[in-house]
């Protein structure tokens, strides 16, 4: 399956709700702490099973998540350790890039989602605790949402309400908010331990899952949210990333500390669907494919990339 | 609806939902002209999220979407674009040494092994890089280091942030809130709130208007916090930990017994033992770990420190050798010449009879290593002691293992005490064609002298060699081996004074205790290795044994130096003779220690300009420059050192260095192209140059550069 050396510590990957065969991965030196970022657009050849760089773009400091406009094709946002938010057209040189540089966040940007359904817009998470509401064409964010007690490490909207988006913290709740009120709809005291990443279902909206430093992903429904409707274990350490798969209802992919990446079905027992420990180091990226069901694609501070089919060996050549 | 699934494929296609996630382009088009139909469709659960629009923020919201209703056209969207936003600038600190330290800490926590603190060499960070240093590794320890005490966790830390010189800052993130008691009980308080049964699904609204109510505002428990700890509750209890752990650290300084090593290596024993999954043992985790443990050895002995140090800088070498990672740019050589091997050490400290008899029956006791383990961890130290340790521990309960390791550790104080041999050991080169030659201290002199430093290297070994008690080509040798670049140790961006550098000048000054040069050297070079109590002996020595200056150096200083007394001592000098450039020399050297860079430069340039013919001060004002993160200045420093001196390799380096640190990866790699032509035994230039080449994306000369093919790269990059 394909493979690509990066540099730097791998960060995070995105595949382009565009084209199937593209990718974009966020990296950065020195595992983040200190250092450079670059960003790689990665294209699947359709012949061998090789990735091949587009294009690359360096920055000042770490990038720590991507993701892609659903808007345009070429478009995507990348969340800067420096606390920047920058946008880029990978369809211009690297010369002509960052496209957009918005500096408001006081802290890192952790993590980037970009809005599925309005697709006008896109949230930030930062460790200066906030979280910020953009659209691409304004040089100011729109609104700030400040509620949580310490880092935010994700925010990811609703896959069906435009308006309703869910964030992670180290406050150890997962908020949901209603860009439409002025405070947070809902807190839930979710874990606790750190929360580092959330996501909802993509079938059934009042879905979420969140994943913490407790080695756990819990789903919660946001009709009851006193109980999860199931507990996730299985990572060895913190769980670093949670995305729900946009083919199948039950099935949510992971990454952690514990250097796997892992497929969970969370309505069946044995809910472990397969566990990948093709990482060396640690995974802290993985995600799923909206155009190519079973396609996944993860990276880590062994500074590699990996895509692969559901079923594969990501390792296999 | 039914239009809207024929676009999109409906729910039976890949796109998520009916609609809710048109992430295909026909599903945008198909959103953009039918509109987006999700709130019709969406549980009604989420949409009565809203109760009233009291507050405008809905009307500013969909403002916005009504400006974007059709996404704008791609040209259109950066039409006019902004004045080209300036491009970032790539100058990272020195990374080679940072890079592998960092990697010790993050690989530290695979095992939850106690982090230790290693000496480093300056690595020239900035304020800002400390900031980020020490922000982010104290958040993301939090993370790594998962269902650990927050104890724990604060001295992984500290040792991290004490190593870099970092001084830990209360401003820090601290610990998460969560773990604070009053917190959790606020949590179950108001989880206690909800009424017992289930709700009503749209019970919950209200439920979280009256909690909200309650509590007045959704910070409420941080203000709860705030009101049993003081404003700065968190700040203190960390900074009360932070000094604990200091103080921990400096006992650690003044030499107090390997206890604490011990323990350490008891857990370290423990955790490899419990951890049976092979990837942890390939990872670059075991590697470390067999770093810490020889480091434990030797590193906290001050009488041992250039042996310490030395084989630090070696241990990482080797660490890497073979690993597929970046941190193989600087492996290669080091498994050709392990000189500050800890078998030599022991050879010299203590005789090897007692700890290598006793481990290798252990081993013929165990019998045959076909452990899976065992295997793996023998491979990346063949030579090794480690491989000893290895087997032991395959072999063994950890306990045992632990036993025999205090047993060891015992007799190596005790052996450390008997042996006051105080000095590195300079390792003779094995094929020297001058052996036998008539005047090799004349030959070395003129060898020197044309720049052909490392023949001359050669010559003043075969002198020494016939002459152990020649001061002066001892001090030769020393200064030959600093110039020519050619050393073990890791260091960046700095004077760099290899260890056989300062071991050939340790001799020089037991054979002539008073020479000025060589006391002058010793404290320049201990500088750079920052051991600062080291350098301020040499550095008080040379004011001893100088004639105008004796008289200032009382002997009862001499007892315990502090750096605030020999620098005054030192600006005193420069009053008595502000025409002796060495006191401006030394008074630059001090203020290299105490990092105040721009008085340093200001010395340097005084003193230059009483002796702007030495090239070697040139080069020390450019690392001074560099240091203080003034690339550009440190460039015409170096380049009046190369036209003084052309044959200086090591001004050639740092020139690269300099160039690497501002971005200019090009020009960097025609220097230390240069710096190698003159000397290929630069193994640290050839790993700086194997970064440029990456950092340029010239990947094309990686293979050119691994194979030290200088004729290719000297043809790709002339200068």
């Amino acid at each position: 399956m394909p493979v690509f050396k990066t540099p730097f510590n791998g960060y995070s990957v995105k595949f382009s709700p565009f084209y199937e065969s593209r990718l974009a991965v966020a990296t950065a030196q020195n595992f983040g702490i200190l250092g450079n970022g670059r960003i790689h657009v990665l294209d699947l050849s359709p012949t061998a099973p090789t990735l091949s760089q587009l294009v690359s773009f360096d920055t000042a400091d770490g990038v720590y998540d991507l993701s892609w406009s659903e808007s345009h094709d070429s478009l995507l946002v990348a969340a800067i350790a420096d606390g920047s938010v920058k946008i880029y057209d990978t369809a211009l040189p690297p010369t002509a890039n960052p496209i957009r540089s918005l500096h408001e966040h006081t802290r890192e940007v952790h993590s980037t989602d970009y809005n599925p359904t309005r697709r006008d817009s896109f949230l930030t998470a930062s460790w200066d605790d906030t979280i910020k509401l953009w659209t691409v064409d304004r040089p100011t964010s729109v609104r700030t949402f400040k509620e949580h007690a310490y880092c935010v490490y994700n925010a990811a909207w609703n896959p069906r309400h435009s308006d309703v988006f869910c964030s992670a913290s180290g406050d150890c709740t997962l908020r949901i908010w209603d860009v439409r009120e002025a405070g947070s709809t809902m807190i839930i005291p979710a874990h606790e331990f750190e929360i580092l990443a959330c996501d909802w279902n993509k079938y059934d909206d009042c879905v979420i899952a969140s994943a913490s430093v407790d080695k756990s992903i819990k789903l919660w429904d946001v009709r009851n949210y006193r109980v999860p409707i199931a507990v996730l274990n299985g990572h060895g350490y913190a769980v670093r990333r949670v995305k729900f798969s946009p083919h199948r209802r039950n099935v949510l992919a992971s990454c952690s500390y514990d250097m796997t990446a892992c497929l969970w079905d969370f309505m069946v027992e044995d809910a472990l669907v397969a566990r990948y420990d093709h990482h060396t180091e640690f995974a802290v990226g993985v995600d799923m494919s909206v155009l190519v069901d079973g396609l996944l694609a993860s990276t880590g501070w062994d500074e590699l990339v990996y895509v692969w089919q559901q079923g594969m060996d990501p390792r296999a050549v | 609806m039914a239009m809207r699934e024929l676009v999109t494929g409906g729910a039976a296609c890949a796109v998520p939902g009916s609609s809710s996630s048109s992430s295909n382009p026909l599903g945008a088009l198909a959103n953009a002209i039918i509109g987006s139909s999700s709130k019709t469709q969406g549980s009604e659960f989420l949409s009565g999220f809203r109760s009233a629009n009291q507050n405008g923020f809905a009307d500013a919201w969909d403002e916005i979407q009504h400006q974007n209703q059709i996404p704008p056209h791609f040209d259109q969207f950066h039409g006019p674009r902004p004045a080209a936003l300036p491009q970032p600038t790539l100058d990272g600190p020195p990374q080679r040494v940072l890079s592998s330290f960092l990697h010790s800490f993050v690989g530290s926590s695979h095992g939850s092994i106690p982090f230790r603190p290693t000496s480093l060499p300056l690595l020239g960070l900035s304020d800002g890089d400390k900031q980020c240093i020490r922000d982010r590794s104290s958040i993301m320890a939090r993370h790594f280091f998962a269902d650990k005490s927050e104890d724990f966790i604060n001295a992984q830390v500290n040792a991290l942030l004490s190593s870099l010189e970092i001084d830990s800052d209360a401003r820090v993130k601290g610990p998460m809130p969560g773990r604070f008691p009053e917190l959790e009980d606020y949590w179950n308080e108001s989880q206690g709130m909800v009424r017992p049964g289930a709700p009503a699904v749209d019970g919950w609204i209200t439920e979280y208007s009256q909690h909200r109510a309650a509590h007045g505002d959704p910070d409420a428990w941080a203000h709860s916090f705030e009101q049993q700890h003081g404003a700065n509750g968190w700040a203190s209890e960390f900074e009360k930990e932070q000094s604990q752990l200091t103080s921990i650290d400096q006992m650690r300084g003044v030499n107090i017994p390997n206890f604490e090593a011990m323990e350490q290596t008891r857990m370290l024993a423990h955790t490899l033992a419990q951890n049976n999954d092979p990837k942890f043992q390939n990872s670059k985790f075991l590697q470390f770990v067999s770093k810490m443990s020889r480091g434990e050895l030797i590193i906290d002995d001050n009488q041992v420190k250039p042996v310490a140090s030395g084989d630090w800088a070696a241990e990482y070498q080797q660490q890497y050798t073979g690993g597929p990672s970046w941190a193989d740019e600087f492996a290669h050589n080091q498994a050709i010449n392990p000189k500050w091997d800890f078998n030599d050490l022991l050879k010299l400290s203590h005789g090897p009879e007692q700890w290598v008899n006793e481990f290798s029956t252990e081993r013929e006791q165990h019998g045959s290593a076909d452990d899976q383990w065992v295997n793996e961890f023998s491979k990346l130290h063949v030579d090794d002691w480690a491989e000893e340790f290895g087997q032991q521990i395959g072999e063994n309960s950890a306990d045992n293992w632990a036993n025999a390791y205090d047993e060891f550790m015992n007799e190596q104080v005790a052996a450390k005490q008997r042996s006051d041999a105080s000095r590195g050991v300079y390792v003779f080169s094995d094929m020297n064609p001058y052996v036998g030659h008539p005047n090799p201290l004349k030959e070395g002199q003129e060898l020197f002298r044309k720049g052909l430093l490392s023949e001359a290297v050669l010559a003043l070994e075969a002198e020494v060699l016939k002459n152990p008690e020649n001061a002066e080509g001892w001090r030769l040798l020393g200064i030959a081996h600093a110039e020519n670049d050619d050393d073990q140790q890791l260091t960046c961006n700095k004077e760099r004074i290899s260890m056989q550098a300062i071991a050939a000048m340790m001799r020089a000054q037991e054979a002539d205790p008073a020479n000025l040069e060589v006391l002058l050297s010793l404290g320049v070079s201990h500088t750079n290795e920052l051991e600062q109590a080291a350098a301020l002996k040499y550095l008080y020595g040379w004011l001893h044994n100088h004639p105008k200056y004796g008289t200032l150096a009382t002997p009862e200083l001499s007892e315990s130096l502090y750096y605030a007394d020999v620098s005054r001592l030192f600006i005193e000098a420069s009053q008595m003779f502000p025409e002796d450039a060495d006191v401006h020399i030394v008074l630059g050297v001090l203020y290299n220690l105490s990092r105040e860079y721009d008085k340093a430069i200001e010395s340097f340039q005084t003193a230059l300009k009483l002796r702007p013919h030495d090239y070697s001060l040139w080069n020390k004002l450019g690392a001074t420059q560099a240091n203080s993160v003034q690339s550009a200045d440190a460039i015409l420093a170096y380049q009046q050192a190369l036209d003084l001196k052309p044959n200086y390799v090591r001004a050639w380096a740092n020139m690269g260095i300099s160039y690497a640190n501002q971005g200019m990866y090009e020009e960097s790699i025609r220097y230390y192209v240069r710096a190698l032509a003159m000397n290929p035994k630069a193994d640290n230039a050839w790993q700086y140059l194997r970064i440029s080449l990456s950092s340029a994306s010239r990947n094309d000369m990686l293979e050119a550069c691994d194979s030290r093919n200088l004729d290719v790269l000297q043809k790709e990059f002339p200068l």
